[in-house]
């Protein structure tokens, strides 16, 4: 389902040129729990956010569900992000002047979906993950766990093919981790496909593949 | 696609996070509204009651004769005399009534018995005439005659406000007041006009025989003459004449005479109204163009300080018409908030002025709505950059922000 050819990705130009990618070839299947993993500046956090179509690769081929998304549009790949794709942070961005509903509905409000089917649709994802009794909080007001809770309702609002997850515990004790993990595993379980970027061995274990970046390239894989 | 109910929700939720800042934000537009609108409400209102003054005093009949103020000039003592009323009445047929007036803008007028207190009034110095050409009534008494005129007579005819001030319990005809130190005599009171401009502006008027007043300023000169016509197509006719004999009569004079009908007096009031109202309604513009700026300044912060938030906003699928509509919606809401403060403190200030000054405040819902849509505009105008901005960040590099 998506699939990478030659990727490759430079920031500035001439001499502070940075090569952030140098040539990344990759397959991921429908329903795979793919880790990425590697030190800071290894490429990951750039590779993550090319494949959720957050910015552009300088070169190489990226198909996403048959689609060649070089040549969408900037209005095409909103639409992509909004439907077929999910993103859980290390920060949770959530919206600090909207409530835990609202913040769960932007999505779906982006998509179009009228506000009675929103709104259900919006508790229902809070209710999985546990939350049906916060709706009308504040972001602050919730623990790092409960948010990060929320982020992931949020990221599922659409039903996407994908959730891309950057360091989704690296803000979180070892208990919250925990159960955030659990519930990515659910994911999975469900047929989800997830790509997950952490440094953490432990929380890359839940996935079924790990892959190891280093200078922009992978160097290695390894498969449960 | 966010429809409408979205937008103004979001925006509100956003907007309320900062109570302080978007009230504080708003300040500028709100004085630039309320200016205009109070300024258009006092304007019109003033107007239509100078208008209303001016038809009230005298018929279409009326004219009058005065140097070219417009030129500079000014009646010295040759420019007018005391038997040019008299002499133009039997020369012209077209003219009906005519008065010479000698003014005291700025007379003390008090009651023998205490010095103190003394009270402003003006003084008009005139003949018989004036009676029926500023369509005054007497309450009661008489006005002046012929023989005042001729004679001096230390007499005076004064205005309701007047007799209300210096005698509130007692009759006033035969009694004596001092006015610039002469003690005169009222002979005649005036009936209260209603609702009269000079009660609201509390001017009192006192009229006296010209040669006694002139006598009393201690100055021969004449203001101006007055007069009506026979009839009102007769009017062009009385005032050439008018002219023609004061020219003659007074070949040595350099100024030029103007006639004044009362239709060019209140187009003249028109136009000095309408130039007050654009000039103070220009201060007022500029006060809106300072309060856009503003908000432009706090989208601008906004902008900055959400940069991740955006980021994130089109990683959840916003495109870039959502942000832009955000972003707008903000500047939109703020520049309508301050135009809906404006629009109470204007209408406010407007009656509150209106009240001091006793008259009625003319809102039309045309400046209210013109006044509003404007802020809109202005909201839409100094939103649409810092929109621009928001929406034109990659998501990437705005997520990376911090």
């Amino acid at each position: 389902m998506i699939r990478v050819n030659g990727l490759t990705k430079v920031y500035g130009s001439g001499d502070a040129a940075v090569h952030a990618l140098r040539g990344v070839d990759l397959e991921i299947p429908e329903g795979d729990f793919v880790a990425i993993m590697g030190p800071s500046g290894s490429g990951k956090s750039t590779f993550l956010s090319i494949l959720g179509c957050l910015e552009r690769p300088s070169s190489g081929d990226y198909y996403l569900d048959g689609r060649d998304v070089n040549s969408l549009e900037d209005d095409e790949l909103a639409d992509l992000r909004n439907k077929k794709l999910g993103f859980v942070f290390q920060s949770f961005n959530l919206l600090p002047r909207h409530n835990v509903l609202r913040n769960v509905e932007m999505p779906l409000i982006y998509a179009g979906v009228p506000s009675d089917e929103r709104r259900k649709r919006a508790q229902e994802l809070l209710e999985q993950v546990g939350l049906g009794h916060r709706l009308t909080h504040k972001p602050a007001e919730l623990s790092g766990g409960e948010q990060q809770r929320v982020a992931i309702a949020r990221a599922l609002a659409n039903n996407p093919l994908v959730i891309f997850a950057d360091e989704p515990t690296g803000n979180l004790d070892t208990k919250s981790s925990l159960e955030i993990m659990e519930i990515f595993q659910q994911m999975h379980r469900a047929g989800r496909t997830i790509v997950l970027v952490t440094h953490e061995p432990d929380i890359a274990a839940y996935a079924r593949r790990v892959i190891h970046f280093r200078d922009g390239k992978i160097v290695r894989e390894e498969t449960k | 696609m966010m429809n409408f109910a979205d937008l103004v929700q979001i925006v509100w939720e956003n907007l309320r996070a900062h109570r302080l800042r978007a009230v504080l934000t708003t300040i500028g537009i709100a004085i630039g509204i309320a200016g205009v609108i109070a300024v258009v409400a006092v304007g019109q209102g003033g107007q239509a009651v100078i208008i209303s003054e001016i038809e009230k005093m005298g018929s279409s009949l009326y004219f009058d004769i005065s140097p070219d103020y417009m030129r500079g000039e000014t009646a010295d003592s040759n420019t007018f005399s005391i038997e040019d009323p008299t002499i133009i009445k039997e020369l012209s047929p077209a003219v009906d009534k005519m008065a010479a007036i000698t003014l005291g803008p700025m007379v003390d007028v008090r009651l023998p018995s205490s010095d103190k207190k003394t009270i402003m009034a003006s003084l008009y110095g005139t003949n018989p005439d004036l009676i029926h050409i500023m369509n005054l009534s007497l309450e009661k008494g008489r006005f002046i005659t012929d023989l005042d005129v001729t004679s001096h007579s230390r007499v005076v005819v004064i205005d309701a406000g007047l007799a209300e001030d210096l005698f509130p319990k007692e009759d006033p005809l035969g009694k004596k007041i001092f006015v610039q130190d002469t003690p005169l005599t009222v002979v005649g009171v005036l009936e209260k006009a209603p609702s009269s401009m000079m009660d609201m502006f509390n001017v009192r008027s006192l009229y006296s025989p010209i040669t006694q007043a002139q006598d009393m300023l201690n100055t021969k000169v004449i203001n101006q003459l007055c007069g009506t016509a026979v009839s009102e197509e007769a009017l062009p006719q009385a005032i050439s004449d008018s002219i023609k004999i004061l020219e003659s009569r007074h070949s040595s004079v350099s100024n030029h005479y103007v006639g004044t009908t009362l239709e060019e007096q209140l187009e003249m009031v028109g136009k000095v109204t309408s130039i007050l109202t654009t000039v103070i309604g220009a201060v007022a513009g500029i006060a809106l163009l300072v309060g856009g700026v503003g908000v432009m300044n706090i989208m601008l912060v906004a902008v900055t300080e959400r940069t991740r938030e955006i980021g994130l906003l089109k990683a959840l699928g916003a495109r870039r018409r959502d942000i832009m509509q955000q972003f707008l919606g903000e500047a939109v809401a703020l520049c309508l908030l301050g135009g809906l403060i404006g629009m109470v403190v204007g209408i406010g200030g407007a009656f509150a002025i209106a009240l001091a000054a006793h008259w009625p405040p003319l809102i039309s819902v045309w400046t209210v709505l013109l006044a509003i849509g404007f802020s809109v505009i202005i909201g839409i105008f100094f939103g649409l950059y810092p929109a621009s901005r928001a929406a034109s960040l990659s998501p990437a590099e705005a997520l990376r922000h911090l």
